[in-house]
């Protein structure tokens, strides 16, 4: 009950944010404007460069948002007022990550979509296009997981909140392309599947971790 | 235990690291009592608060609240509203969304709920800025919201830290005038200030805690008559009186001061009997024929006595 409520509460909150507009009508904006700055993608359609591109960028901003949010709120003693009441605190931080990360994915689907009208208008829609589309959104979405999830653990950790911004963009963005990694080891494997497998793992792994360290907090 | 008591600490220690923040703390506070909990800061104050509210769990001693043990105190929210000494919202939400939230988070149905908002609202002055963000609010308002919050689901007992520190006089008081109000309605208050002067005429007993040790607990009566003896007797006569002559060879006497031609302040040592003393100026107020209009033993205000215990003058 009380992670649905703030859920829903965090989701209001994030949507309405700065960086949620300039992602939701920044990142579609970039679709159109990659396309511009490289026209010549010839049998590569633009909707997988974009893909791949805006997930990047989104998740960094993401990730910088959720670990300075958190580093405010423990500034502020924001969550005292909620653990007086029946507010796990594995709530508080789990109703973060899935907030952010329904934003996320909503600004790169809103992205995907003008990558796929311009497609459509220019090279055309090839027939592959939906495992196109699949297999950099699987490896997008798993990197998005990891990256939001080590932007909470900054945020946990921390208490300064340039310190939080600075470690979110530079480890998060690098640490998230882990998942990228075991496909130049082996032709043999799929890359989507390990994709899948490793950014649900890791992700699982850091917000374990990101629970155990806010439990041991004090406020 | 009491059958009366509400709230119930014995023998609590709470350590930080090296710090020894509370010192074997044991006090009881019975229904429908105000207690103020003074000290200055650092004393120990907020750790005991959230020792009580649930928010610090690991510490030594025990807690009881209405003869529950605190640890398997499982609805403890429901029967305590708390007010914590610093901010504590998200500047994003409305105070009507925020209200909402802790509400639901308490438990409350949310068709009661609205009727309660505005119900709250009402009491703390706070209607016209209903659908405001908080980042817009001043402190006092944002104050005012900390204690909505915490009367939202109508608790029976109220925790309240520093509810006064940080606000203009005119705020100051209005929301004294409302914990006042709180008070007369029968809830349990404990409040705590490092102003004597917040508590003094609200409280019922006050409690004050220093370097993590309570020095004293009692009625405001109590802790001034702690200080009667070694202090000072105000004798006022008639304005064509003589004054009273010779007692400066009352040994019992440190000195006479005299304030006007018909008044005298009469400063006795410290560890004396009082009761003798006295017969012994009157009786040489009675050999001076003096005309006596006024004769009386001034007792030390408030803030002295607490200025006094935590300056170090008394252990």
């Amino acid at each position: 009950m009380s992670l649905l409520l703030l859920f829903l509460d965090e989701l209001k909150g994030f949507a309405k944010s700065k960086i949620m507009i300039i992602l939701w009508f920044g990142l579609p904006a970039l679709a159109i404007l990659l396309h511009f700055i490289q026209p010549e993608t010839e049998d590569f359609p633009i909707t997988s460069l974009v893909t791949i591109v805006v997930s990047s960028i989104g998740s960094t901003l993401s990730s910088i948002m959720l670990s300075t949010s958190i580093v405010n709120e423990k500034n502020n003693h924001v969550y005292e007022l909620f653990l007086v009441r029946p507010v796990k605190r594995y709530s508080l931080l789990i109703s973060k990550f899935l907030a952010v990360y329904l934003c996320l994915i909503i600004a790169v689907g809103l992205s995907l979509l003008v990558g796929l009208v311009i497609d459509g208008i220019t090279v055309g829609i090839p027939e592959d296009f939906l495992d196109l589309i699949f297999d950099s959104l699987s490896i997008s979405l798993s990197s998005m997981a990891i990256t939001c999830s080590i932007g909470i653990f900054f945020g946990v950790l921390v208490s300064s909140v340039a310190a939080a911004a600075i470690l979110s963009v530079y480890l998060g963005s690098q640490l998230s392309s882990i998942i990228l990694l075991p496909t130049f080891f082996s032709e043999t494997l799929d890359p989507v599947l390990l994709a899948l497998t490793i950014g649900i793992s890791v992700t699982i792994t850091i917000m374990i971790i990101n629970i155990v360290i806010f439990n041991r907090k004090q406020f | 235990m009491s059958q009366n008591s509400c709230i119930e600490l014995h023998n609590v220690s709470k350590s930080y690291k090296d710090l020894l923040a509370l010192n074997n703390i044991s006090f009881s506070i019975e229904k429908g009592d105000v207690f103020g909990y003074i000290g200055p800061n650092g004393a120990g104050k907020t750790t005991t608060i959230k020792i009580l509210v649930g928010l610090i769990p690991n510490f030594k001693g025990e807690v009881y609240v209405n003869e529950k043990h605190l640890s398997k105190y499982k609805d403890l929210h429901k029967i305590i509203g708390y007010h914590p000494q610093e901010v504590g919202f998200q500047e994003w939400r409305t105070v009507d969304h925020a209200l909402k939230t802790f509400g639901r988070l308490s438990g409350l149905n949310k068709n009661l709920l609205e009727n309660r908002i505005q119900e709250i609202l009402k009491f703390v002055n706070l209607e016209d800025v209903r659908y405001k963000k908080i980042k817009n609010l001043s402190g006092g308002m944002i104050q005012k919201l900390r204690l909505s919050q915490a009367l939202l689901h109508e608790p029976e007992i109220l925790v309240l830290d520093e509810p006064l520190s940080g606000l203009d006089p005119s705020m100051r008081y209005q929301i004294k005038g409302l914990i006042k109000d709180l008070a007369k309605s029968g809830i349990t208050i404990l409040f705590s200030s490092h102003i004597l002067s917040d508590v003094q005429d609200i409280a019922n007993i006050i409690g004050i805690l220093h370097k993590g040790e309570l020095l004293k607990i009692g009625t405001p009566d109590d802790l001034q008559s702690d200080f009667q003896v070694g202090n000072i007797i105000k004798i006022e006569v008639a304005k064509d009186s003589p004054l009273c002559q010779g007692l400066e060879n009352i040994p019992e006497i440190e000195k006479v001061e005299q304030l006007a031609s018909n008044l005298q302040f009469v400063h006795l040592k410290s560890e004396i009997n009082l009761d003798l003393i006295i017969n012994q100026i009157l009786k040489s107020l009675i050999e001076s024929k003096c005309n006596i209009r006024n004769f009386s033993v001034v007792k030390p205000s408030l803030e002295e006595v607490y200025l006094k215990y935590v300056g170090g003058e008394v252990k």
